[in-house]
C-alpha cells in the first residue's frame, strides 16, 4: 500500500516538472496583483525559466514557509522574495547563496540607501534590493483646513492626535497584533532617536535598548492616540486594509500607511480630499524616520541551479522590471533608477514621488538581528493592545524580550 | 402529543432552522458584495450592490481550482483507504477472537483524541525525509489514519448486527472465514461502509493544521489553506468578499452530500457512539 | 481505555476450547486484517511521539542548528513554570468547559425537537448537518465577518451593544465570539448523539410516569435523563476532546491576540512559527499528556462504560 501511494507522489512529481532541457527557477513570491510574475517572465531567457510560486499573505507565515524548508535544505527552492526583517534570520543560517562581489557592488550603487542597509547582514549584501516601501502620512484637506493646521510644516503625533481629538476626526494607524504594529513601534522609537537593540552582530546576546528615553516618547505616543478621541473603534485590530476604510469614512482625519494606498481610492481620490506629507515626528525638533518596508530577492543556498538563480537577480531587479512591477502593484522601486522610468513617474503625482523618494532615504529599517521575530513577537505580546500601554511598557517589553531569547519565556 | 408541546416543537424547529442556516446566509449574502463595499466597510446584512464578479473571480483563480481538485482527489483517496483498512480491522474486531484486539482498540481510541498540533513538526521532518512533503500521499496518510478510529468505530457498531447466523452457515457449507466473509458480509455491511466513507470524507475536506504545515504549492494545497493565500486589490487585507465565495463554494458539496444522504449521515454518527 | 471491552460470543468462546487450530487461523486471520490499520496509525502518530520526546530533550531552534543543545527536562520546567503556558491551558480548559456545557443543553432542546416532530423530518436533519459538515475555517470566517466592526452585522442586531463596539479589541468578547463559532459548528453533533440516546428511552416508562401524574419537569429529570446517562456521557466525552484542541477557530478570528490562545495554538507557533523543535516538542508531549488526562477524569469521574454505551452490555 506504501508502495502505491509512493508511486503515485512518482506520478505526481513527473507529472509537474514537465522541463524539457531548459532548467526551471522557482521563485517564491509574497502575494501581489500579478507585479512578480510578469518580472519573471520578463526575465525568462533560453537558458532558463522562471516560474512563480505564492507565498501566503502574511509576512510571518512567509518566513515560516520558507524557512522550515530551507531547513530542510529543499532544492525546490530557487529564489525567494524576502520581508526585510527576516532577511538577517536568512543569511545568518546559512539560507541564502552569496552574491558575488561585483554584483554586491552594483546592487549598493543602485539602491537607496535604506534598501540597501536593509539587505545587508554581516557586511554582505545578501539579496538583491527589488521594491521599496514607505509610509507617509496622509491626511484629509477638508479635515485639516477645519481644524486649521498647517500641513506645510513638519507636524509631531501629538500635534496630529490633538488636531483630530479636539475636531472628531480619526487617526487610521495599524495597531492589530501582528508584524505592522511593530513597525509603528519601530518607527516612532526610531523617531526619538533610540532603536530597539543594538550590537546584533552578537546574537541573542544582542543589547535590547526598547527601555529608554525614546521607548518612553515612542509609548507616550501610542496610549496619546489609544485614549484619546481620534483614536479609531477598531484600533486594537487595525492593519493596512481597514486603515484605508477609517481613512475614507466620514470621520477620517489622519493615517500613516505605505505608498500602494494612493491607488486604492480610484480615479477622483475621495474627490481631491487627499494630501500627503511627512510621516510625523515623535519628538518636536527631531526628523522623523518612516518606516521601511519592501521586498528582497534572495537565491537560495540549497538550490540545484544556484548560480543561474543568483544571475537571475539581476534581471529580475533591474530598474526597468522595478518599474514593471510598480506599474502593476504601486509597490515603488528600491532605487533612483526605478523611479525615473516614465511608468513610475505617471504612477503619482511629482510631488508624492518626491515625497516618497525623501521618505526612504531617511527610512529606518526595523532592527536587522537574525532573531526579529522573536524580539517583534514579544514587542507585540508587551505592547498590545495599544490600549494599556503606559510608561511601564518599554521596561517590561525589555524584560520580556530578554527573557524570550535566553529561552527562559515562551513568547 | 397535546396542542401546547407542538407549538413548543414548531418553535424549536424555526430556532433550529434559523441557528443552523443564519451563517450560511451570511456568508452568501457576503460574496454577493463588492470589494468596494467591503473594503469601505458594509456592516448590514445584505449587500447595498448586489454583484457577481466574486465568483466570476473565484472561477478565474487557477489556484484556487487547483486548490479545490486537490481537496477533492486527496479526501477521496483518503476516505476509499480509510474505509477498506478499517472495514478489514472492524470485521476482525467485531467478529474474531485474537490476541492483541484490545490493544488495536485502544489505540484507535487514543488516536481519535490525539492532538494534531502536536504531530506536526515530526511528520513535517519525516515526510521530508521519506519525500512526500508536498504531495497527495502526504497529506492522504494522515487523513486516512486519523479517521480510522471513527471508521472502524461506526463499522464495528454496524457490523454487529449484521445477522452472522448466516456467516455460520456458509462455515459449514464449507466456505472458509474469509469467503464467508466476502460473500455474505460485505454486501451486508455495505451500508456501514458507506456512512463510514461519508464521515471520513468530511474530516479529510475539513482538516487545517496539516494542510498548512505539509504543503506549499499548489500541486497538494487544499482549499482550507488556500484561503490564506488570497489577495484583494492591495497586498495587506483580505479580500471578503472573495474568501466569502469561495466558502460559498467548497460547502456547496458538503450541501449537495447531506441532502443526498442525510438519513445515512444520521445513522452512521449515532451508531458510532451509541446503538441507535 | 481499559473499559473498552470486546465482544464475546459464546461461539467463539466454545471453538476456542473445541479446536486450537482454528483459534489459531482465526488469531493469524484477525491480526493480519486489523495490520494495515495499525501500521499506519504507529507510523503517522507513535513515531512522530517518540521523536517528539526525544527532541523534548533539547535546547534546538531549527534556524540555529548548531546551537543544538541536550538540556535534559530544562524545557520542561521552562513551559510549566510560564505565565503563557498556564494562561493557554487555562484558556482551553475554559473553552471546553464552557463550550460542552452549551452545547449539552442546546443539543438536548434540538434533540427533543428531533425527537418529537412529525413533520418536516428531512427538512430539519439536513439543515442541522450543515454545521456539522462545513469547513470550520469557513464558518470561524463567517463569524469572524459577522462580528467585525466593519462588516458585520452582529453590533446592528443586538440590541444594546454600541455600534462601534470592537468584539476582537478586547479578551473576553473576543473569547465570546471564538466560543459562538464553536458552539455553533459543533451542536450539532452532541444534538445527534443525544437524539440516539433518547430514541432508546421507553415510551412506555414515559406513559407511566404520565399516568401516575408526573409532570413534564419530573419526567425529564426522573425518567428520560437517567435512561441518557450513557449517551450523555460519550456526547461529552467526545466534545470534550474535541474542544480541547481547539485550533482552526482561534487561528482565523484573533491569531491568538487578546490573550485568546488555546493550548494547541501555543503548541503550533513554538513549533512552526517560532521553530522552537525543542521547547515546541514538550508542548506537543504536554498537549498529548492533558488530552490522556482529561480523557481519563471523564471515563473516572463520570463513570462513562464506552463498551455499554455501544450496546454491548
Amino acid at each position: 500500500m506504501a508502495g502505491a501511494l509512493l508511486l503515485v507522489s512518482g506520478l505526481l512529481a513527473a507529472c509537474s516538472g514537465d522541463d524539457s532541457g531548459t532548467p526551471t527557477l522557482i521563485w517564491y513570491t509574497n502575494p501581489d496583483t500579478g507585479g512578480q510574475a510578469a518580472v519573471a517572465e520578463e526575465c525568462s531567457t533560453d537558458r532558463y525559466e522562471i516560474t512563480t510560486e505564492v507565498l501566503p499573505q502574511d509576512a510571518n507565515q512567509q518566513r515560516i514557509q520558507l524557512a522550515r524548508r530551507l531547513a530542510a535544505k529543499d532544492p525546490d527552492i530557487d529564489l525567494m522574495s524576502i520581508d526585510p526583517p527576516f532577511t538577517a534570520e536568512f543569511a545568518d543560517a546559512g539560507y541564502l547563496a552569496e552574491i558575488p562581489q561585483q554584483m554586491q557592488q552594483t546592487f549598493r550603487e543602485q539602491a537607496f540607501q535604506s534598501a540597501a542597509e536593509a539587505a545587508t547582514w554581516d557586511d554582505q549584501l545578501v539579496v538583491a534590493p527589488f521594491w521599496s516601501n514607505t509610509q507617509v502620512l496622509w491626511y484629509r484637506k477638508s479635515f485639516v483646513d477645519k481644524a486649521g493646521i498647517d500641513m506645510s510644516q513638519p507636524v509631531t503625533w501629538q500635534q496630529v492626535i490633538e488636531a483630530a481629538g479636539k475636531n472628531d476626526g480619526r487617526i487610521a494607524v495599524q495597531a492589530n497584533k501582528y508584524e505592522g504594529y511593530s513597525v509603528w513601534v519601530n518607527a516612532l522609537i526610531e523617531g526619538a532617536g533610540g532603536q530597539i537593540a543594538t550590537n546584533t552582530d552578537a546574537g541573542v546576546d544582542a543589547e535590547i535598548q526598547i527601555d529608554s528615553e525614546a521607548g518612553r516618547e515612542a509609548a507616550d505616543v501610542i496610549s496619546a492616540l489609544a485614549s484619546s478621541d481620534a483614536s479609531p473603534a477598531d484600533l486594537s485590530v487595525s492593519n493596512e486594509g481597514t486603515a484605508a476604510a477609517t481613512f475614507s469614512s466620514d470621520a477620517g482625519a489622519f493615517m500613516v500607511n505605505w505608498t500602494f494606498i494612493w491607488g486604492n481610492y480610484g480615479e477622483d481620490r475621495l474627490g481631491d480630499d487627499i494630501g500627503f506629507a511627512r510621516y510625523p515626528r515623535t519628538v518636536e525638533g527631531e526628523e522623523s524616520t518612516p518606516p521601511y518596508g519592501g521586498i528582497g530577492i534572495g537565491a537560495s543556498a540549497f538550490s540545484d541551479h544556484r548560480d543561474l538563480a543568483v544571475e537571475a537577480l539581476e534581471c529580475l531587479t533591474s530598474p526597468e522590471n522595478q518599474a514593471i512591477n510598480a506599474e502593476l502593484t504601486g509597490n515603488m522601486p528600491s532605487s533612483a533608477a526605478g523611479y525615473e522610468q516614465p511608468q513610475v513617474q505617471k504612477l503619482f503625482p511629482a510631488d508624492l514621488i518626491q515625497l516618497f523618494q525623501e521618505s526612504l532615504q531617511d527610512a529606518a529599517p526595523r532592527t536587522l538581528t537574525p532573531y526579529w521575530s522573536d524580539i517583534s513577537g514579544a514587542i507585540q505580546s508587551t505592547w498590545h493592545p495599544p490600549s494599556t500601554v503606559d510608561e511601564q511598557t518599554p521596561e517590561e517589553s525589555a524584560e520580556f524580550i530578554r527573557d524570550v531569547l535566553d529561552g527562559r519565556s515562551l513568547l | 402529543m397535546n396542542q401546547k408541546t407542538s407549538v413548543g416543537t414548531w418553535i424549536g424547529f424555526v430556532l433550529i432552522l434559523g441557528w443552523c442556516l443564519l451563517p450560511v446566509v451570511w456568508i452568501i449574502s457576503l460574496s454577493f458584495k463588492s470589494a468596494e463595499e467591503t473594503a469601505a466597510g458594509s456592516p448590514q446584512f445584505l449587500p447595498k450592490d448586489f454583484t457577481l464578479q466574486n465568483y466570476a473571480d473565484i472561477l478565474a483563480n487557477e489556484d484556487f481550482l487547483l486548490a479545490l481538485r486537490n481537496s477533492f482527489g486527496i479526501a477521496a483517496i483518503a476516505t476509499v483507504l480509510a474505509v477498506i483498512f478499517a472495514t478489514l480491522a472492524a470485521y476482525a474486531i467485531a467478529r474474531l477472537e485474537f490476541r492483541g484486539k484490545r490493544v488495536v482498540l485502544s489505540m484507535a481510541l487514543a488516536i481519535a483524541m490525539f492532538p494534531v498540533v502536536s504531530l506536526v513538526g515530526p511528520l513535517f521532518d519525516m515526510w521530508r525525509t521519506f519525500g512526500l512533503f508536498n504531495t497527495w500521499p502526504g497529506l492522504i496518510i494522515p487523513y486516512m489514519t486519523f479517521t480510522l478510529p471513527l471508521a472502524i468505530w461506526t463499522l464495528s457498531a454496524f457490523f454487529r448486527e449484521i445477522p452472522w447466523e448466516m456467516e455460520q452457515a456458509a462455515q459449514v457449507d464449507g466456505a472458509t472465514s474469509w469467503q464467508a466473509f466476502r460473500k455474505v458480509i460485505v454486501p451486508l455491511a455495505a451500508p456501514g461502509v458507506f456512512t463510514a466513507a461519508i464521515l471520513t470524507f468530511f474530516f479529510a475536506w475539513n482538516e487545517f493544521v496539516l494542510a498548512i504545515s505539509l504543503t506549499s504549492t499548489t500541486g497538494s494545497r487544499t482549499v482550507p489553506a488556500q484561503l490564506s493565500f488570497f489577495v484583494g486589490p492591495d497586498p495587506f487585507n483580505p479580500p471578503y468578499g472573495q474568501l466569502a465565495t469561495a466558502s460559498v463554494v467548497v460547502t456547496v458539496p458538503i450541501i449537495v452530500i447531506v441532502l443526498l444522504f442525510q438519513r445515512r449521515i444520521v445513522a452512521g454518527l449515532t451508531s458510532g457512539a451509541v446503538k441507535g | 481505555m481499559s473499559t473498552v471491552t470486546a465482544p464475546r460470543r459464546e461461539d467463539v468462546r466454545q471453538a476456542q476450547a473445541a479446536e486450537s487450530d482454528r483459534t489459531k487461523s482465526e488469531n493469524r486471520l484477525g491480526l493480519r486484517l486489523v495490520a494495515p490499520a495499525v501500521v499506519f496509525m504507529l507510523l503517522v502518530t507513535a513515531w512522530p511521539m517518540l521523536q517528539a520526546l526525544y527532541l523534548s530533550l533539547f535546547r534546538y531552534r531549527l534556524t540555529a542548528p548548531d546551537d543544538r543543545e541536550f538540556v535534559g527536562i530544562a524545557n520542561y520546567t521552562t513551559v510549566l513554570t510560564d505565565r503563557l503556558f498556564w494562561l493557554d491551558t487555562w484558556n482551553t480548559v475554559l473553552i471546553m468547559v464552557v463550550t460542552v456545557a452549551v452545547e449539552l443543553v442546546i443539543g438536548f432542546a434540538f434533540a427533543m425537537v428531533m425527537h418529537r416532530i412529525v413533520f418536516a423530518r428531512g427538512v430539519i436533519r439536513t439543515s442541522i448537518l450543515i454545521p456539522y459538515g462545513i469547513i470550520t475555517v469557513v464558518s470561524a470566517f463567517a463569524w469572524q465577518f459577522a462580528f467585525s466592526l466593519n462588516n458585520g452585522f452582529v453590533n446592528n442586531w443586538l440590541p444594546f451593544v454600541d455600534e462601534n463596539f470592537n468584539w476582537f479589541g478586547d479578551h473576553w468578547p473576543a473569547m465570546f465570539a471564538i466560543m459562538v463559532s464553536e458552539i455553533w459548528k459543533t451542536t450539532p453533533f452532541m444534538a445527534l448523539l443525544l437524539l440516539a440516546g433518547l430514541s432508546q428511552v421507553s415510551e412506555d416508562m414515559l406513559e407511566a410516569a404520565k399516568v401516575d401524574g408526573a409532570t413534564w419537569w419530573q419526567r425529564l429529570w426522573k425518567v428520560i435523563l437517567p435512561n441518557m446517562r450513557a449517551a450523555i456521557m460519550v456526547a461529552v466525552l467526545f466534545r470534550a476532546l474535541d474542544a480541547y484542541r481547539i485550533f482552526d477557530n482561534i487561528f482565523v478570528m484573533t491569531k491568538g491576540a487578546q490573550e485568546t490562545e488555546s493550548a494547541s495554538f501555543l503548541t503550533y507557533r513554538q513549533v512552526i512559527e517560532q521553530v522552537q523543535l525543542g521547547l515546541g516538542s514538550a508542548l506537543s508531549v504536554l498537549l498529548f499528556l492533558s488530552v490522556l488526562l482529561i480523557a481519563w477524569l471523564i471515563v473516572k469521574l463520570f463513570k462513562v462504560d464506552l463498551a455499554q454505551a455501544r450496546g454491548e452490555g
